[in-house]
């Protein structure tokens, strides 16, 4: 199958390890990635400044994805895949919304085209690819491995608007890291949520929430979290210092992406998956795998 | 030529607040044929109605239009008052112009007013195509099926057979009782639910007029109002019901352990067994789908069979059909309580101590599983916090919106049982929204409750946990205090609603009784006619109809009864005329009208005419409803609604579009 | 005047309410019940004292003069718990979206990092700029070094259509 795919921001700036284990992966499945012309924000910052724009350039993340001829659009972050989502059903229901936007579009010759699927990673590998093709896929199974894993809030909230996996009871993550051989913990603090969002105005806050979750985590028999959002990503890895700092706790949780453990369980070279960019202490959930 | 008297009704202010009564009556004076026209404050009252009666015989009237509110309001009043001064009722026309004109129209008085005139005229033109009608007297069986074996099928039960009614009583489980039977102690009394129900249940098993059919379902009704032939099923039970002493030594021997429907699951019983500690018949039952002799070969166990001294074990027994022929029927079927695993949330079914409603009950029951011992699941020990939550499925757009009248009652009486049961070794929070204690003697409960040490907490958690140690918190915002509070809960209980029963849409079809936007039974009317539905004859009582508490029940149950009783008192009842008729000479015998009947009121007959057979429809007139499907599908026009022909009704519609009086126009 | 809060000697402005119920998607705000469910699960309550059952109740009394230039409607962590949760379908996240918009347009206190995105846009296309990433292994590496594929920034034309749906006048 081929697909579009819509990286937003954060990936494409500095979270390169989630689009390289996701090019790496996604062909041993068959799934061809289609990049866009261009690309601008999806809007999600902006929602909370003007909320009409923030619709307008997630319409422009889909009328981009439709110059590639194609009806489906891969977004792997959890908040742009909320943020086209949510424009998408605004758009549909409000025909002056839909109007002024499209009118907009047309200013830059580009066309908006309502039957683009969004898929988010885990439903295009859970639902569309199969658990059952992901299993025997599998070359070196993580046995003994034992995660944590965070699905993060916006691809499970709100339920009226057709999410990525159920709200209260998530287990398509869960699913997907059984496929490849590991056993998942299950824990409390499951749901809650990184606190990415509050990082422009309270940043210290954003990491005692993340820094919570954390250390509810490390108290787990756990060997890492694994998650599949770059800004969840961002907050528990490549902050985990600073957020252990806010809480007053010293943290060592190894944090990867999904696509990066999938990609280990083929057979895939840890370097091409950019475990070597992850900043938190992931040899020790390495270690396990190879012992 | 028809002498028409025009009589517009102001309904006090209802719809001459907004209509000009005056001004219609006015221009009803020029419509042909109208003799006399008049406006009055209340036509449906005592001078109203003698208006009209002194009228027709002074003016000599034969035709009534009456311009006032819903012919569904006081249509029989007037008809009974024409027929009182000697006219025909059915030459008697309603006009609706409150519920069709000044209601709707409230913001365009000048507009509304033209409407109405509009509509008088097309009243008019009709009544004077009406047709003198006569009521149809068909004789009533003076007997009744009463549907579920609850409270409110109880009551319903011992009032009609007092009254001498042969009463059918039709309850799916192997015993009556029905929710009223799984409570410890019933609000605001604390009277003993079993106590006050026993009684009344072996009153109903000794009844000379009541046959108690229970482990048994209504499959099959057919016919109408004072004619009901019902087919019901009597599941095999395998224990002959004459010979079985409820001695219970079968249930001791049976090896297989079935979850125990009777106590929510929380206790185990065995695949023969009595469905509970009161049941009435006291009479085993086996569970075929557990059973390893009927779900295997012969010569598998039979260990009850072995073991029952009074050799009342037939492994061979068939279903039976019934079939009884009754006058009306009871509803009475009962609700379900909402499935809490649907609100994952709160941890319904991931954490064992967390409880709903219903399952606390049998905790607290001294015949349930714990003997009456209030301990949390997990580990059988006493709990030292107890938190209910109000609300869990009901109030709430994502399941049910409607308030389930009695969770916050249902809590106040379990946490005031758990204080006295447990003393003073535990704390217990009420997590609410609203405490509803509306009914006599609630809010005094209510003060009970709190004089009990019980902490009411105005707000509702968002989400349950677990430490991992498996202890339960959760973080609920108080409104009274201004605090976040984290409580710490052995045993959490939820305030499951009520709802619906999962088979009602096909009780609601069987019966022809419909349901209302929130899923329970629909009543005639929701503030004058609360006991029957919409299908003569077939009267609702209890939870079907509505979530409600026992003494609402009873009320409900003990009115329906009487609803029937005055429906078959006399023996026989009128029908309303207003049918379909077929015109013998039109009708070719085409077949098309017969299935497309949705109460299955037309029977196809077959002529012999000069040696060759002729079929023709033929209208069962107690059943038709008068919809007017056939009349419409009919493509020779043989077959006619009373007082609604083709001529009748195309009149109507000239008379609405001819020329109106518009503003400043005649 | 028929409602006055003796505390602040606020008064009611149902006009800027109205103005805020029209740009919600749905009028659920006014069925709020003041169930708290919103609140005892809030994501923002413990850190940042965000009561979103609070934030409604104030709304549907008209007491908005106050909010937009408030630091509270800038604590929600956009979890949307409380959006998934309320049994009235009453969505205080989406209340605190349009008050922040609101908060935009009356150029009350916004933080800095939100007008940097739109400057960031503006420029870019992107919030985000492109970085340099230190690994484990203590080297440097970035886009073109991971032999990552060249992503374009928008067309010029994006400029004057972003500038054009920012001006877009709201009801």
């Amino acid at each position: 199958m081929k697909t579009a795919v819509f990286w937003g921001c954060c990936i494409l700036t500095s979270q390169y390890a989630y689009e390289m284990s996701l090019r790496q992966v996604l062909p041993k499945f068959d799934i061809d990635l289609v990049d866009l012309r261009e690309s601008t924000c999806c809007g999600d910052p902006i929602k909370s400044v003007n909320d009409f724009t923030a619709n307008y350039l997630a319409a422009r993340a889909l009328s981009l994805a439709n110059l590639t001829g194609l009806e489906d659009l891969l977004v792997p972050c959890n908040r742009c895949h909320f943020t086209i989502s949510e424009a998408k059903k605004t758009i549909q229901d409000n025909v002056d919304i839909r109007q002024k936007i499209v009118g907009l579009l047309k200013e830059e010759g580009l066309e908006y085209n309502s039957n683009i699927k969004i898929w988010h990673t885990i439903d295009l590998l859970h639902d569309y690819v199969g658990l059952e093709k992901i299993r025997k896929a599998v070359t070196k199974p993580l046995k003994g491995l034992k995660v944590a894993s965070h699905i993060g809030c916006q691809i499970i909230r709100y339920s009226d608007l057709g999410r990525v996996d159920d709200a209260e009871n998530p287990k398509k993550l869960d699913e997907l890291i059984c496929a490849l051989g590991a056993e998942v913990v299950d824990y409390s603090e499951k749901l809650d949520c990184c606190g990415a969002a509050l990082t422009r105005s309270h940043p210290d806050s954003a990491l005692s929430l993340a820094g919570s979750k954390l250390k509810a985590i490390q108290n787990l028999p756990a060997n890492g979290l694994v998650v599949s959002c770059p800004d969840c990503q961002l907050m528990f890895d490549a902050k985990q210092r600073d957020a252990g700092t806010t809480v007053g706790a010293k943290l060592n949780v190894p944090v990867v992406y999904y696509t990066q453990l999938l990609g280990l369980a083929l057979g895939i070279e840890e370097k091409k998956l950019g475990l070597d960019l992850n900043q938190s202490p992931v040899d020790q959930l390495l270690n396990k795998i190879s012992v | 030529m028809a002498r028409v008297g025009v009589y517009v009704c102001h309904c006090g202010l209802n719809i001459a607040g907004v209509v000009d009564v005056e001004k219609v009556a006015e221009y009803a004076k020029t419509l042909p044929g109208v003799v006399v026209t008049k406006h009055y404050t209340y036509m449906c009252s005592e001078p109203g109605q003698r208006m009209i009666q002194d009228d027709i015989k002074a003016k000599k009237l034969d035709r009534i239009v009456i311009a006032t509110c819903s012919p569904r309001m006081h249509e029989e009043t007037f008809r009974r008052a024409v027929a009182e001064a000697g006219l025909n009722p059915y030459l008697t026309e309603i006009v609706n112009l409150r519920e069709q004109v000044s209601w709707a129209h409230i913001h365009e008085p000048g507009k509304a007013t033209e409407k109405a005139k509009a509509l008088v005229r097309m009243g008019v033109a009709r009544a004077r195509l009406l047709e003198p009608l006569e009521k149809h007297r068909v004789s009533v069986e003076k007997s009744v099926l009463v549907v579920g074996g609850g409270i409110a099928g109880i009551q319903a039960s011992l009032d009609l057979a007092n009254a001498g009614f042969p009463v059918y009583l039709v309850e799916k489980a192997p015993s009556i009782g029905g929710r009223m039977a799984q409570l410890d102690k019933t609000f605001p009394t604390l009277d003993c639910s079993a106590c006050i129900l026993t009684p009344k249940m072996v009153e109903v098993t000794k009844h000379p007029n009541i046959t108690m059919l229970t482990n048994a379902e209504v499959t099959d009704v057919k016919g109408f109002v004072g004619n009901y032939e019902a087919s019901i099923l009597k599941k095999p039970r395998y224990v002959d019901e004459k010979r079985c002493v409820g001695c219970e030594l079968c249930t001791k021997v049976c090896p297989v352990k079935v979850p125990d429907k009777f106590n929510e699951n929380l206790a185990e019983t065995r695949a023969i067994s009595i469905y509970s500690a009161h049941a009435a018949p006291k009479i085993a039952t086996i569970n075929p789908d557990h059973c390893l002799r009927l779900k295997h070969d012969k010569g598998v166990c039979g260990k009850c069979q072995e073991a029952c001294e009074a050799k009342a074990i037939n492994f061979e027994q068939q279903p039976e059909t019934i079939q009884v022929k009754v006058g009306g029927v009871v509803l009475a079927v009962g609700s379900e309580v909402f499935n809490a695993l649907e609100m994952a949330e709160l941890g319904y079914g991931r954490f064992k101590n967390v409880v709903s409603n219903i399952e606390f009950e049998r905790i607290s029951d001294a015949s349930g599983p714990t003997g009456g011992k209030i301990l949390s699941p997990k580990d059988g020990k006493t709990p030292r916090t107890i938190a209910f939550i109000q609300c869990v499925g009901s109030r709430d757009k994502r399941f049910h919106e409607y308030c389930c009248r009695v969770g916050c009652m249902v809590t106040l009486k379990q946490a005031i049982l758990a204080r006295e049961k447990v003393h003073e070794n535990v704390r217990i929070y009420v997590c609410y929204i609203d405490m509803r204690a509306f009914g006599k003697g609630y809010d005094e409960f209510y003060r009970r409750a709190r004089d009990m040490d019980i902490d009411f907490v105005a707000g509702l958690p968002s989400e349950i946990h677990a430490t991992s140690d498996g202890s339960l918190y959760f973080d609920v915002y108080d409104k009274g205090t201004n605090k976040l509070l984290q409580i710490h809960a052995d045993l959490v209980v939820l305030g499951t609603g009520l709802v619906p029963n999962k088979n009602l849409a096909d009780v609601s079809a069987l019966f022809h009784a419909s349901r209302s936007a929130d899923g329970f039974l629909l009543e005639a009317h929701p503030k004058l006619k609360p006991l029957e539905s919409a299908m003569a004859g077939v009267f609702l009582a209890g939870a079907c109809q509505g979530p409600k508490d026992i003494p609402d029940t009873v009320a409900q149950a003990s009115g329906a009864a009487a609803k029937a009783m005055d429906l078959l008192s006399q023996g026989e009842i009128e029908l309303e005329p207003l049918k379909a008729i077929v015109d013998e000479d039109l009708c070719s015998g085409c077949k098309i009208c017969a299935p497309i009947c949705p109460f299955l009121a037309i029977e196809m007959k077959t002529d012999i005419v000069d040696g060759k057979e002729r079929p023709r429809a033929e209208v069962i007139e107690a059943v038709c409803q008068g919809c007017g499907l056939c009349s419409s599908t009919c493509p020779t026009g043989a077959i006619k609604i009373q007082q609604y022909s083709n001529k009748q009704v195309m009149t109507q519609v000239e008379a609405a579009l001819a020329e109106t009086c518009a503003e400043g126009g005649k | 005047m028929s409602l006055i809060d003796l505390m602040s000697m606020a008064k009611p402005n149902i006009e800027t309410r109205d103005k805020i119920l029209a740009r919600l998607s749905g009028k659920e705000l006014v069925n709020c019940f003041q169930c708290i469910k919103c609140t005892s699960g809030c994501t923002a309550l413990k850190l940042l004292e965000l009561k979103p059952h609070e934030i409604i109740k104030l709304v549907n009394l008209g007491f908005v003069d106050e909010l937009p230039s408030s630091d509270i409607i800038w604590t929600c962590v956009t979890c949307l718990k409380c959006v998934q949760r309320c049994p009235q379908k009453a969505s205080p996240y989406h209340v605190i979206i349009a008050l922040r918009n609101l908060a935009v347009e009356k150029e009350a206190k916004v933080p800095e990092g939100y007008l940097k995105a739109v400057s960031q846009i503006l420029e870019t296309g992107q919030v985000e700029t492109y970085q340099k990433i230190v690994t484990r292994k203590m080297e440097t590496v970035d886009r073109e070094c991971l032999k990552l594929p060249k992503i374009n920034p928008p067309k010029q034309s994006f400029q004057a259509v972003f500038m054009k749906a920012m001006e877009e006048k709201k009801a």
